[in-house]
This record gives structure tokens, sequence and C-alpha cells, in this order.
């Protein structure tokens, strides 16, 4: 049965295995679990395995440059606060080239889903470091293993007060619809990293990996506590915590610009024009 | 005919752009005509800067070395200007030596000295202005409406000092008994407009129907910014400053993409950052109107000089080829008509129209009678039928493909890889090819609707610019006309694509000599790319300031005397 988020006219062209494959899934069954319709969605990516994302579902796509989704994303919404809009890309894309504009995104607090497809390497240019590889991960790039320390993404967004955090793990499609579910319906900036098992170019973090580790955040965690919720994230090692790590709602952008926004007009009206034209230039006398 | 020159000189800080602002308005609604040209340093405080004043009683086009008055709020003013000042011409202020052994006419005048008198040495600045209006006769009661208008929000004792301040200035003038030394002709209730480039920029913008700027802040582009956020409220407009250019033009594309009117703006150093976004306006077929604010350069350059070294850039930059429009208006008046074509081509073929002004065009407020706005903002109709299953980059024959937004019933699919018709990413080669011929076909059809450059033929030579330099051109032909030369003037407003038939008229024009803001002359190259004739005769600036009349003169005569 095809479902109203499925797209079987374009071809997927990720290996067999990936993780990415749960994550297109959940994300389209929640969409239309949480009764959108493709023609309300806009899906903004940038360039991976996971940018290619929003082909493979029908909605409305900008599938824009590598790293820079984010402020595609933004001004979207800025000029058409009804639609849905969710940027998606991979951890490269959203942390490594496009870094500074996830981290003005949350000070921005656009009303946004940010997923990222966390798979800890480099994708789609066959294997390199990425901003999330471990420590001494080997690569043709870095045969001598990654120098870096990795970014903690979830660390990074909590300390600067991102007003939804959460975590999620490809291989558990019902445990990511429930996260995609509140990210999605969050009013304001909500980023979910998604951790994704890469089965050609990571043999490090791979599905059992990260089963062996994840486990869900309990009622014990509050999520509206900063200080512990940047604790519960630095948790990384034996034990991976999922959930929602941090929720902080306040104001989002459009909200703060909507006074403003009704005030705009016609602008193609003749009439229009002329009175902001003698406006205007008497201003200049 | 009433003409003169005036330069206000003095340290970042010490108000010299708050004399050229009072003046220049104060002149321009008391009837006579202003051109003015700011000239200051990357500091907020100290250095030197200084505002080149000129007024007359017909419409001025661009500013003289010459001075008649020299009004030095520092002691450095002096020094470096005084060698311009001519024979009759009026010094005062902070000077040094009194005695010149010329004509030259030096007083001493202690603006600060008298500004604390009246309590704070910030109001010496208006000591100033009171002293310059004196000179030119002019009465004070415009003066008074204006400081009511531009300092009565500080509260009744401002203005008050300020007035007495501006009389100050002009007692001392009249004990000097220079009270109506340089005097302009009777007052002409006509109202001018006295508009600079980045107001005309911005206004253009509004006008156009932009509703998302998105930049970050760049001199000399930052007046637009500030500009149309001044607008902002009153038109609900969504301005935002980017993190980096980077974001500013991937904003606006996101914004055009939802159905907006977007711009960004910037200069070089930006544009070079905005160069990938550039090519994906391209390759998404999303319209977007980019300003490039030119300053010398490379890197970070001279950030507060003029220059036109970025025209090549521009035509060429981002990588791969893809049809794009680039204009240059040649003052306020042809930019705020200049923004709305842009708007309305870019939207017409979807491709990126990029906006050449520099630091001169920025800053420079000129003054008109009649200030015509002839373009209006029209959003190209969509074909009766769009077919179903909608395709953004449907190939129709002229490569324009309907174009819709976002949350109505068709999908939008946009892509920066190569895509089908859908907009799906594509390794299909073929029709790599089909897109690729898609969007190129444009260029053909974006050329018919350039517009031909103004032209005033001349026997004797023909003077050949684009953008800014318009107005110096015809001054100086005006100029070269009085020692009996007969000059003609080529100027180019829409540089690319280059409209047809160009190359019978350069073939035909009595020795062209090409003026520009560079060191290798882009205008030449360009020109002799499309018609493959030569233009050795080029006259170059870059050290980062404009052209003035004189001084072109003597060039345009030297060029031709080899
Ligand atoms: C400006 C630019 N630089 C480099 C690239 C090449 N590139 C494409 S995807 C990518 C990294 C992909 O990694 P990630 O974002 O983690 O996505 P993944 O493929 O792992 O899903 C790179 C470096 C590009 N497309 N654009
Ligand atoms: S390379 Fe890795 S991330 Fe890309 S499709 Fe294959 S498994 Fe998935
Ligand atoms: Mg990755």
């Amino acid at each position: 049965m095809t479902r109203d988020f499925d797209n079987p006219q374009v071809e997927i062209a990720w290996c067999p295995g990936c993780g990415n494959f749960g994550i297109l899934r959940a994300l389209k069954e929640t969409l239309e679990e949480l009764g959108y319709k493709p023609q309300q969605v806009v899906l903004v990516s940038g360039i991976g395995q996971a940018a290619k994302t929003p082909h493979y579902l029908k909605a409305n796509v900008f599938n824009g440059l590598h790293g820079r989704s984010i402020p595609v994303a933004f001004a979207i919404k800025a000029t058409r606060p009804e639609l849905c809009v969710i940027a998606e890309s991979g951890d490269g894309c959203m942390y490594g080239e496009g870094g500074n504009h996830f981290l003005h995104a949350i000070r921005r607090n656009p009303d946004i889903t940010v997923l990222v497809h966390n798979n800890q390497v480099y994708g789609l240019t066959k294997g390199q470091a990425s901003p999330t590889s471990e420590e001494g991960f080997t690569t043709k790039a870095q045969p001598w293993g990654n120098l870096a320390h990795p970014l903690n993404p979830l660390s990074l967004a909590i300390s600067q007060g991102a007003s939804f955090v959460a975590r999620a793990f490809a291989g558990d499609i019902e445990g990511l619809k429930g996260i995609l579910k509140r990210a999605i319906t969050f009013r304001g900036f909500a980023l979910v990293d998604i951790l994704q098992p890469c089965v050609t170019f990571n043999r490090v973090n791979t599905y059992s990996w990260y089963q062996e580790r994840v486990y869900y955040l309990g009622d014990d965690h509050n999520p509206h506590d900063q200080i512990a919720a940047f604790e519960r994230s630095l948790e990384w090692g034996n034990r991976i915590p999922l959930g929602v790590f941090y929720m902080n709602p306040k104001p989002t952008y459009e909200e703060k610009i909507r006074e403003r926004t009704l005030r705009q007009r016609n602008v193609f009206d003749t009439e229009v024009f002329t009175t902001i034209l003698q406006k205007e230039l008497s201003r200049f006398l | 005919m009433a003409d003169y020159s005036m330069m206000i000189g003095g340290a970042a800080g010490q108000g010299v752009q708050t004399v050229s602002e009072t003046l220049s308005t104060i002149l321009t609604r008391s009837g006579y005509y202003v051109f003015s040209i700011e000239s200051y340093e990357s500091r907020i405080r100290g250095g030197h800067t200084f505002t080149l004043l000129r007024v007359g009683e017909k419409q001025l086009l661009g500013a003289r070395r010459s001075l008649d008055v020299l009004v030095c709020l520092n002691e450095e003013t002096y020094e470096r200007h005084i060698h311009k000042v001519h024979p009759k011409g009026i010094v005062f202020g902070k000077v040094k030596d009194q005695l010149r052994g010329e004509d030259i006419r030096v007083f001493s005048m202690d603006f600060e000295g008298e500004a604390l008198q009246l309590g704070n040495k910030i109001f010496a600045n208006m000591v100033a202005t009171g002293a310059v209006l004196a000179i030119l006769g002019i009465p004070l009661q415009k003066a008074q409406e204006y400081l009511q208008e531009a300092f009565g929000k500080k509260g009744t004792e401002i203005v008050a000092k300020n007035e007495e301040a501006l009389k100050r200035g002009a007692e001392i003038v009249a004990n000097f008994g220079l009270e109506g030394k340089y005097p302009l002709p009777p007052y002409d209730p006509t109202p001018r407009y006295l508009v600079s480039g980045n107001e005309a920029l911005g206004l253009g913008a509004l006008l156009a129907g932009c509703t998302f700027y998105s930049a970050y802040p760049m001199t000399p582009s930052t007046g637009i910014l500030n500009f149309l956020a001044s607008r902002a409220q009153e038109y609900g407009l969504v301005i935002e400053q980017a993190e980096d250019e980077i974001a500013a033009i991937n904003m606006a594309i996101g914004a055009s993409y939802a159905g907006a009117r977007a711009m960004t703006g910037t200069s070089g150093g930006g544009f070079c950052l905005m160069c990938e976004g550039l090519g994906l306006a391209a390759m998404t077929e999303t319209p977007i109107v980019v300003v490039d604010a030119q300053r010398p350069g490379p890197s970070t350059g001279l950030p507060t000089r003029t220059a036109q070294g970025d025209l090549l850039f521009v035509i060429h930059a981002s990588h791969d080829e893809f049809p794009r429009f680039v204009f240059a208006p040649k003052d306020p008046e042809e930019a705020v008509n200049t923004v709305i074509r842009a708007f309305n081509l870019a939207e017409k073929y979807q491709v990126p129209a990029i906006i050449l002004s520099d630091q001169y065009l920025a800053d420079t407020k000129w003054s008109y009678d009649v200030f015509s706005v002839q373009e209006r903002p029209e959003r190209p109709l969509l074909p009766n039928k769009v077919p179903k299953p909608y395709k953004r980059y449907a190939l129709f024959p002229d490569g324009v493909s309907p174009r819709l937004f976002p949350g109505d019933e068709h999908l939008v699919v946009a892509d920066s890889d190569e895509h089908d018709e859908f907009g799906h990413l594509t390794e299909n080669l073929l029709i790599r090819k089909a897109m690729q011929e898609k969007r190129m076909k444009k260029l053909e059809l974006m050329r018919q609707e350039m517009r031909f450059p103004f032209f005033i033929p001349g026997k004797d030579a023909t003077l050949l610019g684009w953008g800014s330099t318009w107005g110096v051109l015809l001054e100086t032909r005006r100029e070269l006309q009085k020692k009996g030369k007969e000059i003609g003037i080529l100027h180019f407003s829409d540089l690319y694509p280059l409209p047809r038939g160009l190359q019978e008229l350069l073939a035909g024009l009595p020795t062209p000599v090409v003026v520009e803001h560079n060191f290798t002359g882009q205008l030449a190259m360009l020109l002799s790319r499309e018609t493959l004739l030569a233009f050795p005769k080029r006259i170059c600036r870059y050290d980062g300031l404009p052209f003035l009349v004189e001084e072109l003169t003597e060039k345009v005569e030297e060029v031709l005397s080899t």
C-alpha cells in the first residue's frame, strides 16, 4: 500500500542495511500519523547521504548546499509560518560545514525541526572522519586515527538553552517516531540527533555497538532542568541515553515578528505602490 | 552662475557628518542643488574624515577638487587640504599660519571654545554649520526648522543650544565681514529631493516589493540594511542580520523559494562568501537580488573607499556557467528604478540579479527636482494551465518553467544537485545536458531585456564608463567643452548580458577612452571580448578616491595629447 508520503518514483541510492532507511520510514509514518498532508510540509536538506532523504518522500523539497539547510529552512518558516519546516542532513553537514548556522539558529529559535542523521562519518565522500567521529577513528584520510575530540551536539545545544533537544536511534523505529512526534509538534527550534549506523564506512559504531549501549531516559529525568539535561548529555560510552533531554519553551522567531509581518500588503497592487512611493519620496524632501 | 565647493574636515567623532547632513538638507530645502561626498576612515574616533560639499543653482553631477571654502574642525584638515583652496577662497576654523602671502583668506575660529561657552564642545559642529550658512548668505530660519526635526526628540534644551550654536557661528562670520561672501541667488521655493545611493537601493527594494532582506554588516553596503530596517515596522518587512554572508544569501534563497521577493547586500569580501549561494540560486532557478557595494581590495582592502574592481568577478562568480543579470546604476534615481527592474527580471527568468554599487554611489547625496520612478513591481504571469503533475523544471521551449510556491496543491521540489524535470536529483547525463541547455537558453532572452548604453556623440573623443562615474563623466565633458573640445560619452548601466548591436556603435566611436575605478580596465576587457575591438586608451583610478571633475579633465587632456 502506498501512503501519502511515499514516493515510489525516485530510486533510493543508499546501501542496503543503511540506518537511513529506518529514519525515512519513521519520518513518513510520523508525518502521516500527525495528520499532515505532503503539501503542508517542506523538507530542507544539505548534501550527503542523509541529505538525499527529502527526495525519497512525497513533500515540498528544497535540497540546497552542503551545510546550508538551516538558513534556508529558517527563511522559509519566517516567510510562510503556516508550513511545517524540517531541516534534515548528516552530521558533517549540520555540525561541520554548517556548524555556524546551527549555533545561530538556536539563538533565533525559529519553529523548525532539525534532524541530524549522525553516523559519525562522512558517508557520501566515502568515509572520512566527521565532527562526531570518535578519537582514533581511522579512515583513508586519517590513517593515523582521528586526532580531534568528537563534538557533543546535545551538550552544545543544551548549554545554549536550545528549546528542544533530543537523541534517537535509527535502529528503534517506534522509539524514533515517538521522539519525532514530540519534536515536530514542539513550538520552537527542535534538535533530534539520530544515531544512524553507516554499514559501509563506520565499522566501529555499528547496529550492535549502539544496541548494546542505548537506553531511554526515564521518568526520573526532568527535561525542564537545564543542568540535569546537560549532565545526562555528557553520558557517552558504555551507556548512551536516548529521549528528550531538554525542553525550554520560549517565544519563537516567527511569533516575535508576527505583529510586523501582519502589516505586509499586496506589493504588486498599483495603488499600494503609489501610496508608498508618495509617502517615501516626501521623506526625502 | 553660483557654484561653490566646500570642504568640512575633522577627526572621526567631531561631527563632520552631522555638518554635512545638516548643510545638505538645509541647502536643498532652501532651493539649491547639492552634491556631497563623504570621505571617512574605518574607525569611530580620530583619524581624518571630510565631506566635500558642492552647492549651486543648477543640478550638480560630480564633485570638484578646487575649494571655495575650507572648514577645519582640526588642524590636520588645514594641513592636508589648504593647497586645494583656490585664490580668493576662504579658510576658517583651526588654522595654522594665518599669512599665506596669497589671496586666500584665513580666519582663525575656535569652534570648540565657542561651543564650550554654550556648555559642551559637541556643539562645535553646529557653530561651524552656522558659519558656512552665513558665508552663503542663507537665513537661519530653515536651519532652525531642521534642528527641531533632527534634535526635537532629544528635548527643547538641546534644540535651543544647537540654535544658539548656529547663531554664534553666523555672528562670528558677520564680525569678520564675510557674511554673504559667496552669495547664492534668491530663494527658489521648489522642493527638491536629496537622496544617497544606499537610501535609493533600500527604497528601490521596498518599492519592488522586497519583504525579506538578510545581510551581514559590511561597509559600504550597511546603509541598505539600516534603511530597510527603519521601514520594517511600517511595511512588515523581515530583516535579518545573518551570522555570515553564506547564511545571508541562503536565507534570501529560502525566502524566495517560499514566495517572497528577497534581497541581500554586501561588499566584495562578503560577495566572495556568497558565490556558492549564487550558484544555488542559479541551479534551483530561484530569483534573488544581490547588491555588491564595491570597495578596493583584494581581501579586506579599504573598507571606506570606492572602487569598481568587481565587474568581471560578479559576471563570472561561482563555478561552471549560468545566466545572471548584472546592473550598475549611475545615480540614486536610477538605483531605485534598477532595483525594481532587477527584481522583475530576476523573477521573469528565475535567475540571480546582481547590482553593483560602490562606496561613492552608496554614500554620495544627490539632489533632484524630479525624482522619477517609472518601474513597477510585476510578477510574471503563469501559463493558463500548469501541466499536472507539476514539474518545477519542466522543459519549456524558452527554458523558463512555471514557478509555483510550496503550500498549494502542487509539490515544489528544488534541488542544488543536477535534477530532472520534477526537481529530483539525477545522474542521467542526457537529462543533465538538457537541463544545462535549458538554463543557458535564457541568456539570449535576457540579453533582449538589456538597455543600450547612454550615448552622447562627440567628435574629439568618447569617454566610456559604467555605474557611478556617469555624473563626473558629464561634468568633465562640460569642462572640456569650455576648452573647445567636443567629447562624447558612452555610459553603461546594464552590464551583463550586454545588449546586442554594440559592435557597430563601438566600431564607429572617435577615440574611445575608458574611464574606470580599477587597475586593468574591466569594462574595456568586457567590451573587447564582446566586440573583438581594442580599447587601449584607459584612465584608471584605483587609490580608493572618486574621480573629481578637474582631475579627470586633466587626465583626459593628457590621454588625448599622447
Ligand atoms: C561545499 C562542499 N564541500 C564538500 C562537499 C562534498 N561533500 C558532500 S557530502 C559531504 C559530507 C557528508 O557527510 P555527512 O554530512 O555526515 O552526510 P552523510 O553522507 O554521512 O550522511 C561532503 C564533504 C560538498 N558537496 N560541498
Ligand atoms: S555509505 Fe553509509 S550512510 Fe551512506 S548509504 Fe551507505 S551505509 Fe548509508
Ligand atoms: Mg555523516
